[in-house]
């Protein structure tokens, strides 16, 4: 049975993705909050195909380098990025860069659902149609159903497509919001915390979809659950006080850490 | 019975100890102060220091005491003075002609003689120009009363008969005596009090939870004060209202279309062409302030920078607080001129500066603040994650605004509409001064119009018989503008409760 794989707490096979092509790479990113040095010459490459997990304690910096790949940093007043960060080979802080189609490219979910007040229909169609990527309702509505398939969520909700997407339930919205975001079709998937408001099953339902995910995007997954990383991600970073103490697979970093402090962390000495 | 509660007592009672009422408050509340050092004292004393042994913090002992004292004292006055003037009336009642008492707008005249007999007499007293035995004494058959009182500045403007006479003596009688035993029951009801609030006094006392129980009852009164208010207004105007449609049919009010009102009878007062001029011009006002507000609002919750809204927001709330009666002089000397000579004459509306446009524009640019700003609160009140997960989607600033942010904040700001559309309706300075006063029927803008809460003013202050249709018709018209601005708040908060996001 399916089931039983998923049951499982940490299963580590599939785990060598070193041969993948980088997605982005990112060289010496720092970031400042006004006085704050939030982020210290941070350097990681995140692969094609992967799923990366950064994890690490509270503040440590790890949602502010997420909020770096697709420049959502742009919109808090005060935040300063310097260094470099690559996507597909472009540097995505270039002037010529548009941040707008630049999150196109890179999707983002947050950590609390946060459908729009609109219809189920109109959440998941909100992208493609501020981006102009169907020329008739027919392939919008194909869009739609796809992705409320990849989602897991077409079964639930395709008999009341009209009704208000604040209407579902919390692992429902945040299925819905995940749809929303790979309804533009960008080429990673940006998740901060996306578990982290909902209960154990929605969790595995939402787990299970980013193993699928996979195979059409690069996830970038921040969490707080150790065993979550474990069991959802190839690749893991750990972030420790604005520094990016180690990065490697998945597999090794929870079964032999190179790093005192990263070994401390998943262990539960510091946290 | 307008003229019952009457003139303050405060002037007769000069010589009478514990008199005037505000005596009796300041002794009450000296009494209370003390209550409240009391009540603290006693209970610190039941414990002997020990503040913890006690339930309640000994402050709140204090302010039992001090509650007891003063409420049911407070309470008592209020009700003795109130009841005051209809006793006294009753008992002065048997002095004056059968005839009179019978009829009630002669039984409130003859009063209103007796009280002013009174307090001339008083005042005589009190100078020293009559004794008080004199006062008490003093027949129409042997002295002059009006030359008498008028040699102590008491003007009367008619001799005094005899009745007249007697009553306002019996009545000065009567009122000295109520004074003091009013004084002497509030004052026995505070020390009762206070006694009992002593006497209650002990460590396992719940003083704290009765202090609780008494700020919930001045919660309920406050609340209930504006009810009752409410209902009162309700109340004249649907009596002075019910009196005019016995005097003018109903039909022709609600239906006529022609407002001609002629003040020696046989006028028209059909409200449809005010009810015309009040909307026409309210809508002039809603297409004027509903986008300048609202993009007011949503450039300074989206766009602004927190310094540029440190100033523009401070600034567009200036404009509330410009009084009505001046914007109107604003419409009267510049608006409306203005629209004559550049719009409605080179186009051939018309050439009058008074206008529904004059007016209309006013009124619009009046309630721009207030659009704004309840907007702006709204749109700010919108989670900032919904912001995040359209700019996360890849939308421009404005897409995500229209698209995701007003939808959001729709209900309300439809609500903030509402409200607005209810204040432009009940607007009546500007109207006056920007309008005009001729009540038509017509399309053109620039055609002087008028409005309900114009002719209500115009009606009201009108020199002529207030039961006459005429004066009355104002109180229809009242009730009218009541029920059409009460059905749009309700509507209002009906959208705004129905559609509201629940956000957490």
């Amino acid at each position: 049975m399916e089931d039983q794989k998923t049951m499982k707490d940490i299963h580590l096979e599939e785990r060598v993705v070193s041969d993948h092509a980088p997605r982005i790479t990112a060289r010496g990113v720092n970031v400042h909050y006004g006085e704050n040095h939030a982020l210290k010459d941070v350097d990681v490459d995140i692969l094609s195909g992967t799923v990366t997990a950064f994890i690490g304690p509270s503040g440590c910096g790890k949602s502010t380098f997420l909020r770096c790949l697709n420049r959502m940093n742009d919109t808090v007043a005060n935040a300063r990025v310097t260094g470099q960060i690559l996507l597909d080979g472009e540097d995505i802080y270039d002037k010529r860069v548009d941040p707008v189609q630049l999150r196109a490219k890179v999707g983002m979910v947050f950590q609390k659902p946060n459908p729009f007040p609109k219809s189920i229909y109109d959440n998941v169609a909100y992208g493609p149609k501020i981006h102009g990527l169907t020329r008739n309702k027919a392939e919008l509505d194909g869009i739609v159903e796809s992705c409320l398939r990849k989602a897991a969520l077409w079964n639930e909700v395709k008999d009341r497509l009209t009704a208000p997407g604040t209407g579902l339930s919390g692992g429902q919205q945040q299925r819905l919001c995940i749809a929303r975001a790979i309804a533009t079709s960008p080429e990673v998937l940006l998740m901060d915390e996306p578990c982290s408001a909902l209960d154990p099953i929605a969790t595995a339902q939402v787990e299970e979809l980013i193993d699928e995910l996979r195979a059409s995007f690069s996830v970038v997954i921040v969490t707080h659950s150790m065993q979550q990383a474990a069991r959802v991600s190839q690749k893991t970073a750990f972030f420790h006080l604005g520094h990016l103490v180690e990065y490697g697979e998945t597999g090794q970093i929870f079964t032999n850490p190179r790093d005192p402090r990263t070994e401390s962390y998943i262990t539960g000495r510091i946290g | 019975m307008a003229g019952a509660f009457g003139p303050p007592p405060f002037p007769f009672c000069r010589k009478l100890p514990l008199m005037t009422v505000l005596l009796l408050l300041s002794v009450i509340l000296v009494i209370a102060g003390a209550g409240f050092f009391l009540g603290r004292g006693r209970a610190l004393s039941r414990v002997s220091g020990n503040v913890r042994a006690l339930h309640s913090l000994p402050g709140y002992y204090g302010w039992h005491a001090a509650i007891m004292t003063a409420m049911p004292a407070l309470g008592i006055l209020l009700v003795w003075l109130i009841a005051q003037p209809i006793v006294l009336e009753r008992q002065v009642l048997p002095y004056l002609p059968a005839d009179i008492v019978a009829d009630s707008t002669e039984r409130t005249l003859a009063m209103a003689d007796v009280r002013r007999v009174a307090a001339g007499l008083d005042m005589a007293v009190s100078t020293g120009a009559m004794t008080e035995d004199e006062a008490g004494m003093i027949r129409t058959e042997l002295t002059d009363v009006r030359s008498r009182l008028a040699s102590v500045g008491v003007a009367l403007g008619s001799d005094v008969k005899r009745e007249t006479l007697q009553a306002a003596q019996a009545y000065r009688k009567s009122f000295g005596a109520a004074v003091l035993w009013r004084g002497i029951v509030v004052l026995a009801v505070a020390l009762a009090g206070l006694a009992l609030a002593l006497r209650l006094t002990e460590p396992d006392f719940r003083a704290r939870n009765r202090g609780e129980a008494v700020m919930l009852g001045v919660l309920i009164t406050a609340s209930s004060i504006a009810i009752l208010t409410t209902v009162g207004i309700i109340w004249s105007m649907l009596s002075e209202s019910l009196n005019f449609f016995s005097q003018y049919p109903a039909s022709e009010f609600f239906f006529g279309l022609t407002w001609s009102p002629n003040f020696r009878g046989g006028s028209d007062l059909g409200f449809i062409p005010l009810l015309w001029g009040t909307m026409y011009i309210s809508l002039v006002a809603m297409i004027v302030a509903v986008p300048l507000g609202l993009f007011t609002a949503i450039y300074l919750a989206e766009y602004a920078s927190p310094r540029a809204r440190a100033w523009i927001k401070p600034v567009i709330e200036i404009i509330a607080g410009i009084p009505t009666v001046v914007f109107g002089l604003f419409a009267l000397v510049t608006v409306g001129p203005f629209l004559r000579d550049w719009f409605a004459e080179p186009f051939g509306f018309g050439n009058s500066g008074s206008s529904v446009m004059t007016a209309g524009l006013v009124i619009g640019i009046l309630n721009i603040p207030f659009i704004s700003s309840l907007a702006d609160d709204i749109i700010n009140s919108v989670p900032q994650s919904l912001r995040d997960g359209s700019y996360g989607l890849g939308a421009t600033k404005s897409e995500t605004v229209r698209q995701v942010i007003l939808p959001a904040a729709l209900p309300g700001i439809v609500g903030a509409v509402l409200l607005a559309a209810s204040r432009a309706i009940g607007e009546t300075m500007i109207v006056t001064m920007g309008a005009g006063a001729a009540a038509k029927l017509s399309l053109n803008p620039f055609d002087a119009m008028t409005t309900m809460t114009v002719k209500i003013v115009g009606q009201l202050t009108g020199d002529t018989d207030f039961n006459s249709p005429e004066t009355l018709v104002a109180f229809a018209l009242g009730i009218t503008l009541f029920v059409i601005t009460l059905g749009l708040n309700v509507f209002a908060l009906w959208i705004v409760r129905k559609y509201r996001e629940q956000y957490e």
